[in-house]
């Protein structure tokens, strides 16, 4: 018998191929220079930049501030979420397939719920295609500056966020307990209580938990337009050149995420152990104390934050919404203005696809060290690395690689890089957690040398998420890049941010129509590519 | 060169002791079936033939060594002639059917093999025909997760085929299949022990499959071992009381006189032979 060929070994060199062959231009667009990092002057003005920011400002009456802005921050973000969660969990139910009773056959009511299906996720990338820095900026029209237009910003973007994420979890998982429970009649919640949240509750909770830590940094955002918190004393400081305020408030931000990460790794224990304990109820006094401490939480930072909801359901402000809305429309259609955001736009997506791409090198780098796989050391050094580049907003990253390598698309590379490589390798090295360690076992079993047993044991469980989430990740990236603009690292956020500042709203809802295309587009291909893998 | 248990048992952390007083001796191509109703210990003597679990007393020796005395580099060597048929078998969903196959050799491939294969498959006709002892050879570029349980049974026991392990041992590898299936595929693994002389263990629920095929059965019953007989001197009363628990019928292939596979076979079935 004549020896057979891989048939998918064609495929495979294929897209390979292809990739390097988009690799070339996009990294000529995003004036992709290594060389810039190590240039003598550049690291000059970067030395005195960090010197700056020694000693930390230490005062009493800074201090002061510092607590309540740090407060502050919270609140907004834990009300966010809140409201984020309030959003996505019905949302994710309705919108995801496995849950769908019509799929199954197919069966009575399937165009209803492939229209349901295909409605909901075009409404979610809506939510989450507009960076809710614009969405901030809308609110502050309605409540004033301050944290309620943070606060719902947050709400309705992260409420896209985790509505796209939760389903990709549920769907990503093991989904066949979900149908056998449809197909024995259940009902859609009852499939989702007892077939998809047990075996996803880990990630859920992960996300969720590591969604909040995100809010807390986005308040960096909000503080730009007067949303309140750590942001806008960031804002205050860096305007005023104040090293040593950027430095401590920094600090700040790294012992909050730190806090968080913690808080996370508990949770995810808790959940993890809980129905297999032998007692009669699943959850137990320790869980059932600590939901009422969130719930008590999510009712104080609405307290604390003090908002006035009521305002925006009442005849005026939607009068107000609606004047500053009607200003965008219709947006700047002449060709020399879309060659411009096209340009722009190519640009963005060049930003944002090497500094991801670069991310995911280093992020799974530090993420093998991070799950643990070479002893607690080095798993403790490596997650406090993954931690301070998570922890530092891109937009501060943005800051310090405009002053590295210059003005231009490369600090945005360099800025998402720095950044996403904290995220994903933080992501990464949960996902290498969680994985089910029956293949990698049997394998080491079997004599098998531990990193073989890992790239055939392990890497093909945990293969898809990483893909979804550096897919997610790149989405998200891309508006990111759009917003790092706004310090000068290029693409549509430049654009966005000249247009802003002269007023010229026709023009910019031009680039945020373009954002939220591009946004559109991606979201299209990363489900097209995941659905291969 | 077999396997040595003299007096060995396994208590786990939160007290119960799962394997006691346990002494057996293999010696080197003989094959020896292991029934007994279910929670009896099979799973964990198999386990401890295996060196995947530290048994807390006695004396345990494998292929000629004592495997929990030896350097982490000897045990994977130890470990790499050592072949397990899982009851659910441990493939990752999303991996090929080849690749499943061939990770049966990591254990004495270089580093570099490996993930070169990861690439290309680097042995492909050695997969083939390994799954071809079993029915499977036109599976070969599936997803594992595109074949029915009973097919991936079959690839597990495959990888062990493709291994060529000193000691074989099979943890209920057909409890998925059907009745021709099942016998079929353990004769391909009593066929392939005998031809390179290795040594099979299988715990097997069907006990007519374990008398006709195995020479030497052991009964497991609570953690001990309630006999060690050539399938011959097995009888009926012997198979009623190791069963005590699990009810009047005694599991076999096929519980129904008239459906008992002896076309095929020239033994006429257990309860058949029993009826007058």
């Amino acid at each position: 018998m004549h020896s057979l060929r891989d048939p998918a070994a064609r495929g495979r060199a294929t897209a390979l191929l292809l990739a390097l062959v988009v690799l070339w231009p996009l990294l000529t667009v995003a004036e992709f220079k290594p060389a810039a990092i190590f240039d003598a002057q550049n690291l000059k003005t970067t030395g005195n930049f960090l010197a700056a920011f020694l000693p930390p400002e230490r005062g009493q009456e800074f201090l002061g501030f510092l607590a309540r802005a740090t407060l502050e921050t919270l609140a907004i973000a834990t009300a966010g979420i809140a409201l984020a969660m309030l959003l996505a969990v019905p949302l994710a139910t309705l919108s995801t397939r496995v849950l769908s009773v019509a799929e199954i056959g197919p069966g009575p009511g399937r165009v209803r719920a492939l229209w349901l299906h295909h409605g909901l996720r075009a409404l979610l990338t809506v939510l989450r295609g507009i960076p809710e820095l614009v969405w901030a900026l809308v609110f502050v029209r309605v409540f004033g500056l301050g944290p309620a237009a943070g606060v719902l910003a947050l709400g309705l973007t992260y409420g896209g966020m985790l509505a796209k994420v939760y389903a990709e979890i549920l769907e990503s998982g093991e989904t066949r307990p979900a149908r056998a429970i449809l197909e024995a009649g259940g009902s859609r919640v009852q499939a989702l209580l007892y077939g998809l949240l047990p075996g996803s509750a880990q990630e859920l909770t992960s996300y969720t938990v590591y969604r909040w830590e995100c809010a807390v940094r986005a308040s960096v955002v909000m503080g730009f337009v007067g949303a309140g918190g750590l942001g806008q004393l960031m804002d205050q400081a860096m305007k005023m050149l104040n090293g040593g305020e950027a430095s401590t408030i920094l600090l700040t931000f790294l012992a909050l995420v730190l806090a968080a990460d913690a808080f996370s790794g508990i949770l995810r224990r808790h959940v993890a152990n809980a129905g297999t304990q032998p007692r009669r109820a699943g959850i137990g006094p320790f869980g059932i104390g600590f939901t009422g401490l969130l719930l008590v939480a999510v009712a104080a930072s609405f307290a604390f934050l003090d908002l006035g909801l009521a305002a925006l359901f009442s005849r005026e402000s939607a009068g107000l919404v609606g004047d500053f809305l009607r200003a965008f429309f219709p947006p700047d259609l002449s060709p020399a203005w879309l060659a411009r955001v096209a340009y722009g736009t190519l640009e963005t997506l060049a930003i944002s696809a090497v500094g991801t791409l670069l991310a995911v090198l280093a992020g799974f780098a530090l993420a093998l060290p991070a799950s643990g796989r070479y002893g607690a050391v080095a798993g403790q050094v490596s997650r406090f690395a993954l931690n301070a580049l998570r922890s530092v907003p891109e937009l501060v990253w943005a800051t310090l690689t405009a002053l590295s390598v210059g003005l231009g698309p490369f600090a945005g590379v360099l800025a998402l890089a720095l950044h996403t490589s904290g995220v994903l390798g933080r992501l990464f090295a949960e996902a290498l957690e969680n994985a089910p360690p029956a293949p990698r076992d049997a394998l080491l079993a079997a004599g098998a040398r531990p990193a073989a047993a890992f790239l055939y044991g392990t890497l093909p469980e945990v293969t898809p998420q990483l893909a979804a989430y550096t897919l997610y990740r790149w989405e998200m990236n891309i508006r990111m890049a759009a917003i790092l603009g706004f310090v000068g690292a290029g693409g549509l956020g430049q654009l966005l941010y000249f247009e802003l500042s002269l007023f010229h709203y026709a023009q910019a809802s031009t680039v945020i129509a373009a954002m939220l295309l591009l946004s559109i587009a991606v979201d299209a291909a990363s489900a097209a590519l995941r659905k291969r893998l | 060169m077999g396997f040595r248990l003299d007096g060995v048992g396994l208590t786990h952390a939160n007290g119960f002791t799962a394997l006691a007083d346990v002494s057996l001796a293999a010696a080197r191509g003989e094959r020896i079936a292991v029934i007994g109703p279910s929670g009896a210990g099979k799973t964990t003597l198999l386990r401890l033939l295996g060196a995947a679990l530290r048994p807390t007393e006695g004396v345990l020796s494998l292929l000629d060594a004592a495997p929990w005395t030896l350097p982490g580099g000897e045990l994977r060597g130890l470990r790499a002639r050592i072949g397990v048929v899982h009851q659910a078998p441990p493939l990752p969903q999303r991996q090929r059917v080849v690749t499943a196959v061939l990770a049966g050799r990591l254990g004495q491939w270089p580093l570099w093999r490996s993930v070169a294969s990861l690439v290309y498959p680097l042995d492909i006709a050695g997969a083939r025909a390994a799954l071809t002892r079993l029915d499977l050879g036109d599976r070969l570029f599936e997803r594992c997760d595109r074949i029915s349980g009973g097919q991936l049974q079959r690839v597990g026991i495959a990888r062990v085929l493709y291994q060529q392990p000193n000691l074989v041992l099979a943890d209920e590898p057909v409890s998925a299949l059907d009745p021709a299936l099942a016998r079929q595929a353990v004769r391909v693994l009593v066929q392939d022990a005998t031809a390179r002389n290795a040594t099979l263990v299988a715990s097997l629920h069907a006990v007519d499959l374990a008398l006709a095929e195995f020479p030497r059965v052991v009964g497991v019953r609570d953690g001990r071992i309630a006999f060690d007989l050539p399938a011959t001197d097995v009888s009926e009363a012997r198979l009623r009381e190791l069963y005590a628990s699990e009810g009047a019928e005694l599991p076999t292939l096929a519980n129904e006189a008239r459906f008992a596979a002896h076309a095929v076979d020239a033994q006429p079935p257990l309860t058949g032979a029993r009826c007058r």
